[in-house]
């Protein structure tokens, strides 16, 4: 339900109103924005310095009763002891190879969805983009049981016989955490805008010079879909780095945690320092920080795509 | 070329919407095999007090998140419209908490509602508001929750505002401005009637994101105290994976469903009936 109708967006920009520079309110109009911006941004960014700030803090400092605001010794010790405590670079390391293989999946399948969904006239066309269509509706909780359901009793794996019984499945295995979120509807719904919004001479030039359809796919159109593929890309990795219900069901094993449910866990145990914890918050958070602010430009554009009529 | 993927999303997703519905009437641990009980799952839900008070939190959770996060995101994305300097260092502010994880963020939240060390109490100490135990108190644990989502959820509805502003037709103002209209007229009378049809849509996609919350409740509260924050879908999760009762969370999670599928089909309807 997240992506909506519609032909891919494309860029515009606003036609800029040539004003003169004039009068005082226009000058207390922009003050006043400014403020008001400043301010609003502060109060969103605030729990990410408080973040940063409490995990620089050495555990004394945190137990004061007069609360300190930046730390008084700032202690880059926390990340390395953190570390010790439980092994974030491990989780870290395992929701990034996650991450990249649901977006390669995406990427290779979804793309492939979109195109044929756009525009490959076949058969039964309208039915299955119906299918995909009303798989966008479908919440996660209406799924998720049999989805571990249909893990658990995988048969042949993790010592299941061939009807799925006896054994643990796919449970605590890379198949459970890769395999069912690999794919989207949403994912295949972007792919095909994007691919809609392509002109058809060129697959007609392509027909005529004996390309077969899925070289036309592969070498035509999506060559002119760099940005489009980078959008839906990041999007998939966001949502999967993210993810905490699905793997917080489907493992339970420390080797196979992700760095969502590492840290849930983590606060869990009774000896948790906040520090401690904050300092595996911050890594939890820094590569979606560090992606957004070098590619935000692909995140606004794949949100507005996703979002406006 | 399609056939990969329907078959994937087949499997994964049409398989187990189908599975839920046969389920949900069926009495299931996963242990023994599934019991055909009929409708007892639903009469079950139906009747269940706690289920209720989820039912109800959900409510409350999403009509007080939505509208909130979405009148801060129209105020925010009209400013933003403005040529100003630091146009995409705000725009990346206030998008920040929604490409960051829940679970994080709800353990930073965590922390900044401790009643001691928490940066909430202190700030209020200095204004001179006395401290609370936000999240172990029945009568804030909800609304604390709820600050978060408001605070997460700006940034989507902001982005989607800003593409929507990009093609109002500035002509517009410039007639209103000739008319001698302020700049607040200009807001209820030109901006916010020709951002109907994005409203809706933010609308709709922000109940069916707000009625799926979990990973908040998760962190900051367990549902508690004395279930005073938890969700349907956290019922669900309570169900199938810490009681192993798989068919009644099924039945649980049909009704989720059910709230969803009449909410989009009111806002489309309510849509509809606005552009005819």
């Amino acid at each position: 339900m997240s992506a909506a109708t519609a032909p891919a967006q494309t860029e515009k920009t606003t036609p800029v109103v040539m004003t003169k520079p004039r009068s005082k309110t226009r000058l207390t109009t922009s003050l006043t924005l400014n403020v008001v911006l400043i301010l609003g941004s502060v109060l969103m960014v605030m729990p990410f310095v408080w973040m940063i700030v409490t995990s620089l803090k050495s555990p004394a400092e945190l137990a004061l009763a007069d609360p300190t605001f930046f730390p008084s010794t700032w202690e880059w010790s926390n990340y390395p002891e953190a570390m010790k405590a439980a092994p974030f670079l491990l989780y870290f390391k395992n929701s990034f190879l996650i991450a990249i293989g649901h977006t390669a999946i995406t990427l290779a399948l979804g793309s492939m969805a979109g195109y044929s969904l756009a525009r490959l006239p076949f058969r039964g066309r309208e039915v299955i983009f119906m299918g995909f269509l009303a798989m966008l509706m479908i919440p996660t909780y209406t799924k998720i049981v049999p989805q571990f359901l249909l893990v658990k009793f995988m048969p042949l794996f993790g010592g299941n016989d061939i009807f799925g019984q006896g054994g643990s499945g796919w449970l605590n295995t890379w198949w459970a955490l890769i395999i069912p979120g690999g794919l989207t509807a949403s994912s295949v719904f972007l792919f095909r805008q994007f691919y809609t919004s392509l002109p058809k001479e060129l697959e007609e030039a392509a027909r005529l010079d004996g390309l077969n359809e899925f070289r036309i796919y592969l070498q035509i159109y999506t060559p002119l879909m760099k940005p489009a593929l980078a959008t839906v890309g990041l999007l998939t990795f966001q949502e999967s780095w993210n993810n905490f219900l699905w793997p917080l069901l489907v493992t339970t094993s420390d080797s196979l945690r992700v760095i969502q449910v590492g840290l849930a866990v983590f606060r869990q145990l009774e000896s948790t320092s906040w520090s401690f914890l904050m300092a595996g918050t911050t890594l939890a958070t820094v590569p979606m920080v560090i992606l957004f602010l070098f590619c935000q430009r692909y995140f606004v554009q794949g949100f507005a795509n996703a979002g406006i009529k | 070329m399609v056939a990969p993927g329907a078959l994937w999303l087949g499997f994964w997703v049409a398989l187990p919407v189908v599975a839920t519905f046969i389920l949900s009437m069926t009495d299931y641990n996963v242990f023994n095999a599934p019991k055909f009980i009929g409708l007892d799952n639903y009469i079950h839900v139906w009747n269940d007090p706690v289920f209720h008070k989820a039912t109800w939190n959900t409510v409350v959770y999403t009509f007080w998140t939505v509208p909130v996060s979405m009148a801060i995101a129209v105020v925010i994305a009209v400013a933003l419209n403005q040529k100003l300097r630091a146009q995409s260092w705000y725009r990346a502010a206030f998008f920040l908490p929604q490409v960051t994880a829940t679970v994080a963020i709800a353990m930073v939240w965590l922390w900044i509602y401790n009643p001691q060390q928490g940066l909430l109490n202190n700030a209020l100490a200095i204004v001179g508001i006395p401290g609370h135990a936000w999240l172990e108190s029945t009568d804030t644990a909800l609304w604390a929750v709820s600050l978060v989502g408001v605070w997460q959820g700006i940034g989507m509805k902001m982005l989607i505002y800003i593409a929507a502003l990009q093609n109002v037709d500035e002509a517009l103002y410039e007639a209103a401005s000739i008319d001698g209209a302020s700049t607040v007229r200009k807001f209820w009378s030109i901006t916010l009637p020709m951002l109907k049809p994005a409203t809706f849509f933010v609308f709709v996609i922000s109940i069916i994101g707000a009625f799926q919350v979990f990973d908040q409740v998760y962190v900051l509260t367990d549902g508690g105290p004395a279930n005073s924050t938890t969700m349907m879908t956290y019922e669900v999760y309570r169900s199938a994976f810490q009681n192993f009762k798989m068919g009644l969370a099924c039945a649980q999670s049909v009704f989720l469903f059910a709230f969803l599928l009449v909410m989009t089909v009111i806002s489309r309807r309510m849509t509809k009936g606005d552009e005819s």
